[in-house]
């Protein structure tokens, strides 16, 4: 029916058709890095010398060489320092965030004092948390990159769970008041499980925001403590026969993060749109 | 103590430890001229570092190195992304796997992202330059006067998908009926665009805009996978200037005054952002 109203489908039409070849020339730009990438991480090094080769013998040289370079190491201690950051953040954050969305507390200055939090220059924090780190001696290690990463990841995690609580509706919650349930509880047993997907989104993209920083655990823990980054960074050489293994020190860093990117990306959306970043 | 302070309790404590103590004592550092190998001769030096700081031609080119990035990368990536996000909201099938895919660039490391790029642009063993030269094109990609707008497209590559995310969400939320009305009146889609579309999103493309620049102000892992600053000092961003102060020279005390410094400028396109954000909560 409403097409009838319509006096120019032509148009539209044309218009539709412009946006498939946005949509189709992002996608082939976001693609062919990585596949190219892919690529290399089978070349030998003389294959490398010719970077237009697509025809050749796959060999598994490269990811030998990665395996074997403590990288695992590296991502385990990734990983570790991202779920430590992560836990803390979400539990602290929760409770703040909620306070902050219900009860208003501390006004404007709190939102504002979080909001800001998130753009400060990492290198204003940095340096204090290097020479704190050597006077405690626990420089060189994770709890130092751990501290740094709070700073990063709890403001935007808080800034998020705000916006979740704000789009959560209110009268279950009352009604489990009502019902004789502590505040405590009320908030632990009903309030929680209602914006629990908000809560894995936002620990995801607070994981993500852990695993990929380099700025912070390259001043903070350079050495024998290096998380993944750190250790990718390090194989930024650039002899040919390197080449190939950096492509799978990059691929190996990619991988997990792509996996964790799918399974948020709905949320973050709906996040975003539902309150979180609210405009 | 009531509930609500109980429960923001941990939140300010990790707040004053992780925030609070580093961002004070990062101003008293300012104050001194710390050097991390000669810390015992340590003295208190007022504001004679931020004098050095304004003084020093090195640090007022690294501002403009990175407000040049900061400009190009954010119209790019507005125009991109206003594109690419309203190609999103029209289309009819594989919405969810279309939106997945191309968002993925904005959650790669970085540094994996600078070493790929460097692999792909080097100008003898990377695809895109060796893809140019057989159409008989000749560029180094890292020259003089054209690295930082090499860095400028990496930065384009990851982070116009955030954009997208932004307006997507933005172009989502906005009410249907001047659509409908615009529709019915026969309007063409670009007079939509122009009429209806781009008023009704301001609001979002300048807290999209303002969030973005914020973040582009931080870039330090293409350079330091890259470039690191050069040719010469045309790459030398203002976070890599202050990491190479900092940590290649020990110069802790000059470093926290450039960051401070930094930090003033930043705040203060907070408190326009803010006051941009409050606006709009109390118009709904």
């Amino acid at each position: 029916m409403s097409s009838l109203f319509i006096k120019n489908p032509e148009k539209i039409r044309r218009w539709n058709i412009a946006g498939n070849f946005i949509l189709a020339g992002a996608g082939i730009a976001v693609a062919s890095p990585f596949l190219w990438v892919l690529f290399a991480s089978f070349k030998s090094g003389s294959q490398l010398n010719n970077p237009t080769l697509i025809a050749f013998t796959p060999n598994l040289e490269n990811w030998k060489i990665v395996l074997n370079s403590g990288i695992f190491q590296s991502a385990l201690r990734s990983a570790a320092v991202g779920i430590i950051t992560v836990s803390i953040a979400i539990i602290v954050g929760s409770m703040g965030a909620y306070s902050i969305s219900r009860y208003k507390t501390g006004g404007s200055a709190t939102r504002f004092g979080i909001l800001a939090a998130q753009v400060l220059p990492p290198a204003v924090l940095v340096f204090p948390l290097l020479d704190l780190a050597y006077r405690l001696r626990v420089n060189g290690t994770l709890t130092s990159v751990i501290a740094a990463h709070l700073s990063l990841v709890l403001p935007v995690v808080t800034w998020f769970l705000i916006g979740f609580f704000d789009a959560a509706p209110k009268e279950v919650e009352e009604q489990a008041l009502v019902d004789g349930l502590s505040r405590f509880q009320a908030f632990r047993k009903v309030v929680l499980p209602q914006v629990g997907p908000g809560i894995g989104a936002s620990a995801i993209f607070g994981f993500v925001v852990s695993w990929n920083d380099l700025f912070y655990a390259l001043i903070l823990a350079p050495g024998n403590a290096a998380t993944l980054p750190v250790r990718i960074a390090g194989f930024n050489t650039f002899r040919g026969v390197e080449l190939g293994a950096m492509s799978a020190a990059i691929l190996v860093s990619v991988i997990p993060v792509l996996i964790a990117s799918f399974f948020i990306q709905r949320h973050l959306v709906r996040g975003i749109s539902g309150g979180a970043v609210k405009f | 103590m009531s509930f609500r302070l109980r429960m923001m309790g941990p939140l300010i404590m990790i707040f004053l430890a992780a925030i609070g103590y580093p961002l004070l004592s990062s101003f008293a550092l300012s104050l001194t001229n710390y050097k991390i190998t000669q810390r015992n001769a340590t003295k208190f030096v007022g504001l004679a570092q931020y004098k050095d700081v304004l003084q020093d031609r090195s640090y007022w080119s690294s501002l403009t190195v990175t407000l040049i990035f900061i400009i190009t990368a954010v119209i790019l990536e507005l125009a991109i992304g206003l594109a690419i996000a309203m190609a999103l909201q029209n289309q009819k099938r594989f919405r969810n796997f279309t939106r997945s895919f191309l968002l993925t660039p904005m959650f790669v490391t970085p540094i994996a992202v600078g070493l790929m790029f460097r692999f792909l642009l080097n100008d003898q063993l990377g695809v895109i330059p060796a893809l140019l030269n057989k159409i008989g094109i000749n560029y180094d990609f890292f020259g003089p006067s054209r690295a930082i707008y090499s860095i400028v497209a990496i930065d384009v590559w990851q982070w116009t998908p955030f954009m997208v995310l932004l307006l997507l969400a933005g172009l989502e939320s906005l009410s249907k009926q001047p659509f409908e009305a615009a529709r019915v009146d026969g309007a063409s889609p670009f007079y939509t665009f122009r009429r209806v579309t781009l008023p009704m999103l301001a609001p979002i493309l300048t807290v999209a805009v303002l969030i973005r620049s914020l973040d582009a102000s931080k870039v330090f892992e293409y350079v330091y996978a890259i470039t690191r600053g050069g040719p010469g000092t045309q790459t030398q961003t203002i976070q890599y200037f202050t990491y190479k102060t900092g940590i290649q020279f020990y110069r802790l005390g000059q470093a926290s005054a450039m960051s401070y410094l930094l930090l003033l400028i930043v705040i203060s396109i907070v408190v326009v952002l803010f006051h941009r954000i409050e606006k709009v909560r109390a118009m709904e």
